[in-house]
């Protein structure tokens, strides 16, 4: 997918700090790394990604410095050297730390170092005998990278042969991130957009959602690439209903799943003529026309319909992809691909002005007369409307694939008007960084209160139609239909980060705090319709009388006392089970 | 020939003949079964093929067609005398065996198949396949890689629609199907329409290539991908890679990413390179005409040369994992990292504490707060006193008749509590780790191979994009500077507002500030920058 840096690309730049640096990759520019240095934008366009540079010292008379390739072998020539010493331990005092030419002979006073242990370190930080102005001029040279400044710095450490090979390396580690002028070029993507994110930029804008939560939510509502295979057989393709106040970063990570994310520039362009792309484009987008006769242009599968709070959907985090809202690019995937529409639009489309009204339409020979700053107008606005008409009409009608929902928005509100959209058999994934939403939630699908609305509907319940059941708004008892969702239960993953060094092995010592994260997942589905009587362990005793019990219900049209007694008797099963096997979603 | 969708990938509105669903009996009990609306392994049912399950057997026929979702009630099945009847069949089968067989299996058992009753009680829910709930049903033959465990790892090798990925290791399938899912774009045409072959052109079509090395594994494995109609996606090939590398029919996969789950992942990462294996004594030469030494064949690497390749490898011991970091170091991967995923369940209740209200069920009966365990102390100290034939002294409540008579757990109270009560809406609601944690399935360890850049690549950018750099004497002219974030550009203010101090300082004071005072005046400095 990304293989060379592509001019106007957004790309991550990480520093030997560890600290991340998002900016786009002008040609001509001069990329500016603060204290590290500054550099032409041209030395990494059109290379690869991945790689880490080294900025040189700067040549007399110029305030830039040039770029050289550092090769993984001197990235890693540290930790290999180390390993060799490990492996081949040697008795003299000689003892390397990096393999990057700087070498330290460290002998202690009576000309033996064999193994050193902690005991004698002395907890004090002011053992560098080089004073601040010294290391300053010494950075003003800048010379081999900070290489020479880092090997210094260490040689005028006056208790260097104290430490022991651990600190040792830690002391160089620390050093090295502080002073090495490298940084390693990698591309923006979505797990990059959310590590920086999380760890740089503001975790609360997107629900501190870690990567392994985003990933889980992706999965759990089934989001894949998903194109009816014949355009005829539409139904075959996949759309996702979402709800994502992240800023864009579900809506990222759902279309980069789907495919829908990156323009397809990663291809030769050359191999593909334009006109077989648009022709294939147009093959996709199974072109909704609006009753005017306006193109829309709106895919019709593998698509995302965003459901958003304000009148304009919050979408900032997709410019990192290249995509604005306000001002789509025709060629790039979303802007055919993700349907947006306000929650107003869902539920009251006859009180939203885009949709309700229509603009005027004019004959050809009014629009002939008009100037064409006006023409313009008249098209855009009539091509607006007409996507919105599209996109509201074709969401309101449902079928769904699945569910994705990160918002500060309660659960259940969002549920009630969702679930009625989804086609059976559709995973519902909600995320949220505290779990108290979640609970309440899971509670409203517990077993026994299924089991408490199947025995005693609320009132004028039984009288609607199966559509209308969907559509039921829920009262105090039951705020949603719990009959409509299976299997709903919460989960939450955390990823732990490892140190691998030889000899020196062990979890990261620190890590964020924060909110953990909580994803509810469970599935739409359509529940039969009239009574439906479940069958548990407790039913086995009773299977002789099976037959029986049908002829009475069928006599006695399962109405009378006996007919009530055993679907008691069914009930209590479900509920006995629950108990037996302590499951929340016990459907029998 | 048009080659069959996957349900994984195209469910469809409905249940189809032929096609893998999952019988949802309840979470973690779920049954994988291909429906079919012919038995052909003529298993003796009247209703042709059934499935039967703890809660009611359920012939294809009442499965086939209907919306995924739909809840099915079970069906009214004699189990019991096809033992018999297949006893019959089978000898008449044998009486017959030179008769045209195939017509027999075909036309016989339709006919025989009588309509379907409901049953009273027991149903179940048809839902379409998933990797997720296929995972959690499928035949285990090894240790399994659990959802929170394939679904970072795909996000983390950046297994996306397009990309080839490779796998080692199939195991018992579950991330074949995963991966999958996550690289699926579209099949490779076969009908030859010109549209679907441009449409096959144009987009990079994804795929798994898949290695197993036990040959039982292999076989079903297969056979699992055709019934589940993902050949097209997935290509099996029964090798060990750690001897034989990753060409299939001597052709690159062009893998844009692996996951190795294997035992010994570094005897399979040499084979994982651009340039070849680091052959030991043979170096010069193989470096020298790019020959694989011991075969005497050009190398041909398994990995796309035009991209960064992401690898994942799932072991499950910390002396694997640290064996395999030291491989990847020496062979160039970078950006090497390892981690666990802990995964967790969350069990939600509702918690009843008290004694207040007699004998029921799923309450712990314990008081609920001071006030009740006081009244019941109480209550028992008057009846103690009262019992020794003493004035109960002090308040006391009458103690209260509890109708012992009632069993807490006989339908009525139940469906009582339920309907009347509303003991759902009781309680405090509160939430725990379920029983059950999986506290380590295996590390993950993550590596990116770069692609190799020589020197002739650099030149050819280089005349393209010449590069600009500014002299010392220059106002600011070749385009502005960027990438200096508003923290930056507030610490070079803050370092200019110091070094101005510094030499104010430095003016008025000949001598140079002691160490001390240079920082009180830094955190002056930053307290009025800061205001």
């Amino acid at each position: 997918m990304h293989s060379l840096v592509q001019p106007n690309e957004w790309v991550v730049l990480r520093l030997p700090s560890d600290t991340l640096k998002v900016l786009q990759i002008v040609p001509n520019t001069i990329v500016s790394l603060g204290k590290y240095g500054t550099f032409s934008s041209n030395l990494v366009l059109e290379r690869p990604y991945n790689l880490t540079y080294e900025l040189l010292d700067r040549e007399a008379g110029q305030k830039d410095s040039g770029l050289r390739i550092v090769p993984a072998s001197e990235l890693h020539a540290d930790t290999i050297a180390e390993e060799n010493a490990a492996a081949n331990p040697v008795n003299d005092d000689k003892v390397v730390i990096g393999g990057d030419g700087v070498e330290f002979e460290l002998v202690a006073e009576n000309g033996e170092v064999i193994m050193r242990s902690n005991r004698e370190t002395i907890d004090d930080s002011a053992r560098q005998t080089l004073t601040m102005e010294e290391i300053e001029t010494l950075k003003q040279e800048g010379t081999g990278a900070g290489k020479d400044l880092i090997a210094k710095l260490m040689l005028s450490h006056t208790a260097l042969d104290q430490k022991t090979t651990f600190s040792l390396a830690k002391y160089k580690l620390l050093k090295t991130k502080k002073y090495l002028r490298r940084f390693t070029i990698l591309p923006m993507d979505v797990p990059m957009l959310t590590y920086w994110m999380m760890e740089e930029k503001d975790a609360a804008k997107i629900f501190e959602m870690r990567d392994e939560m985003l990933a889980l939510v992706g999965c759990w509502a089934n989001v894949h690439y998903s194109v009816a295979p014949n355009p005829e057989a539409s139904e075959t393709g996949g759309r996702w209903l979402m709800v994502d106040e992240t800023g864009g970063l579900l809506v990222a990570a759902m279309a980069e799943r789907m495919g829908i994310l990156y323009p397809p520039q990663d291809a030769p362009r050359s191999l593909y003529p334009t006109e077989a792309q648009e022709k294939e484009e147009q093959a996709l987008q199974t072109s909704a026309h609006s009753p005017d006769g306006f193109r829309t242009s709106l895919a019709s599968t593998n698509t995302l319909t965003l459901l958003h709070n304000n009148a304009q959907p919050n979408l900032s985090l997709l410019k990192y992809f290249n995509f604005a809202v306000d001002t789509p690019n025709p060629t790039h995937p979303l802007t055919a691909h993700l349907h947006t529409l306000s929650w107003l639009q869902l539920i009251s489309p006859e009180l939203d002005t885009t949709y309700s009204t229509p603009p005027v339409s004019h004959t050809p020979e009014e629009l002939l007369a008009m100037k064409s700053g006006k023409r313009g107008t008249y098209y855009r606005k009539h091509r607006r409307w007409a996507r919105t008409k599209s996109i509201v009409d074709s969401t309101r009608n449902g079928s769904f694939s699945g569910l994705v929902v990160a918002s500060a928005m309660d659960p259940v509100s969002i549920l009630r008007h969702t679930i009625p959209l989804l086609a059976g058999g559709a995973p519902i994934s909600i995320y949220s960084p505290t779990i108290e939403p979640l609970t309440a939630l899971a509670d409203f699908y517990s077993t026994s209160r299924r089991t408490a609305f199947i025995q005693a509907p609320p009132a004028g319940f039984e009288e609607l139609s199966s559509g209308e059941k969907e559509q039921w708004q829920g009262d105090e008892d039951f705020p949603l239909n719990p009959t409509l969702v299976l299997g709903a239960s919460i989960q939450t993953s955390r990823v732990r980060n490892w140190q691998v060094l030889p000899g020196r092995t062990h979890p990261e010592m620190t890590g964020r705090g924060g909110a953990e994260g909580y994803l509810f997942t469970g599935i739409k589905v359509l529940p039969a319709e009239g009574k439906v009587e479940a069958r548990g362990k407790y039913r086995k005793k009773k299977a002789e009388n099976e037959d029986k019990t049908a002829t009475i219900k069928t006599e006695e049209n399962g109405a009378g006392p006996e007919a009530k007694k055993r679907r008691i008797d069914a009930d209590l099963a479900e509920v006995k089970a629950e108990r037996d096997t302590r499951m929340e979603d016990v459907s029998q | 020939m048009a080659s069959k969708l996957s349900p994984f990938l195209h469910a469809g509105p409905v249940a189809t003949d032929d096609n893998l669903s999952i019988i949802h009996l309840k979470r973690d009990l779920q049954t994988p079964t291909i429906l079919r609306s012919y038995d052909k392994d003529d298993e003796g049912y009247s209703e042709g093929k059934v499935v039967n399950t703890r809660f009611g057997s359920f012939p294809h026929k009442t499965l086939i067609g209907l919306p995924w979702g739909s809840q099915v009630r079970a069906s009214r099945v004699d189990t019991g005398s096809r033992g018999r009847r297949q006893e019959k069949k089978k000898k008449r089968k044998s009486d017959e065996a030179g008769l045209d067989a195939s017509k027999e299996e075909a036309g016989d058992t339709p006919k025989e198949e009588k309509e379907t009753v409901t049953a009273s009680s027991g149903f179940i829910h048809l839902l379409p396949p998933t990797p997720e709930n296929w995972t959690s049903s499928l035949p285990h033959r090894t240790q399994v890689v659990y959802t929170p465990d394939y679904s970072y790892i795909l996000h983390r090798i950046r297994a996306r629609p397009g990309t080839n990925i490779i796998e080692a290791g199939a195991g018992s399938g579950s991330f074949t199907h995963a991966s999958a899912r996550a690289v699926y774009s579209g099949l490779p045409s076969t009908e030859g329409g010109e549209l679907s072959v441009s449409a096959s052109k144009r987009r990079k079509l994804g795929k798994v290539w898949s290695f197993e090395f036990h040959e039982q594994r292999h076989e079903k494995l297969v056979k699992e991908i055709q019934d589940h109609g993902l050949e097209g996606v997935v290509q099996i090939t029964h090798r060990d890679v750690c001897e034989d590398g990753f060409l299939v029919n001597e052709e690159s996969p062009k893998a844009d990413a692996i996951f190795l789950d294997l035992p010994a992942p570094w005897l399979a990462l040499p084979h994982l390179s651009r340039s070849g294996p680091p052959a030991k004594e043979e170096k010069e030469d193989a470096e020298s005409n790019g020959m694989d030494s011991s075969k005497g064949k050009p190398f041909v690497s398994p990995l796309n040369p035009t991209v960064p390749v992401h690898l994942c490898t799932f072991s499950p011991c910390i002396e694997q994992v640290q064996r395999t970091v030291s491989v990847m170091r020496h062979l160039g991967w970078t950006d090497i990292s390892m981690v666990e995923v802990a995964q967790k369940r969350i069990e939600v209740r509702r918690e009843r504490v008290g004694i207040d209200n007699g004998q029921q069920r799923g309450i712990q009966a314990t008081p609920a707060n001071v006030d009740e365990a006081l009244a019941r102390l109480k209550e028992v100290e008057g009846n103690f006193q009262t019992f020794h034939g003493q004035e109960p002294t002090g308040e006391t409540t009458k103690p209260k008749k509890v109708k012992r008579e009632q069993n807490p757990n006989n339908r009525e109270t139940i469906m009582e509590s339920l309907v009347e009560r509303k003991v759902y809406k009781e309680g405090r609601l509160v939430h725990k780790t379920e029983p059950d944690v999986k506290t380590h399935t295996s590390y993950l360890v993550f590596a990116i191979l770069p692609v190799q850049w020589t020197a002739e690549d650099e030149e050819k950018v280089r005349a393209k994009w010449a590069i600009k750099v500014r002299k010392t004497g220059d106002q600011e002219v070749d385009g502005e500077v960027v990438g200096v974030s508003r923290r930056q550009q507030k610490k070079a203010a803050r370092q200019a507002m110091k070094d101005n101090a510094a030499a104010k300082k430095e003016a008025s004071l000949s001598a140079p500030p002691s160490e001390d005072e240079n920082k009180d005046l830094i955190a002056d400095l930053e307290k009025t920058l800061e205001v």
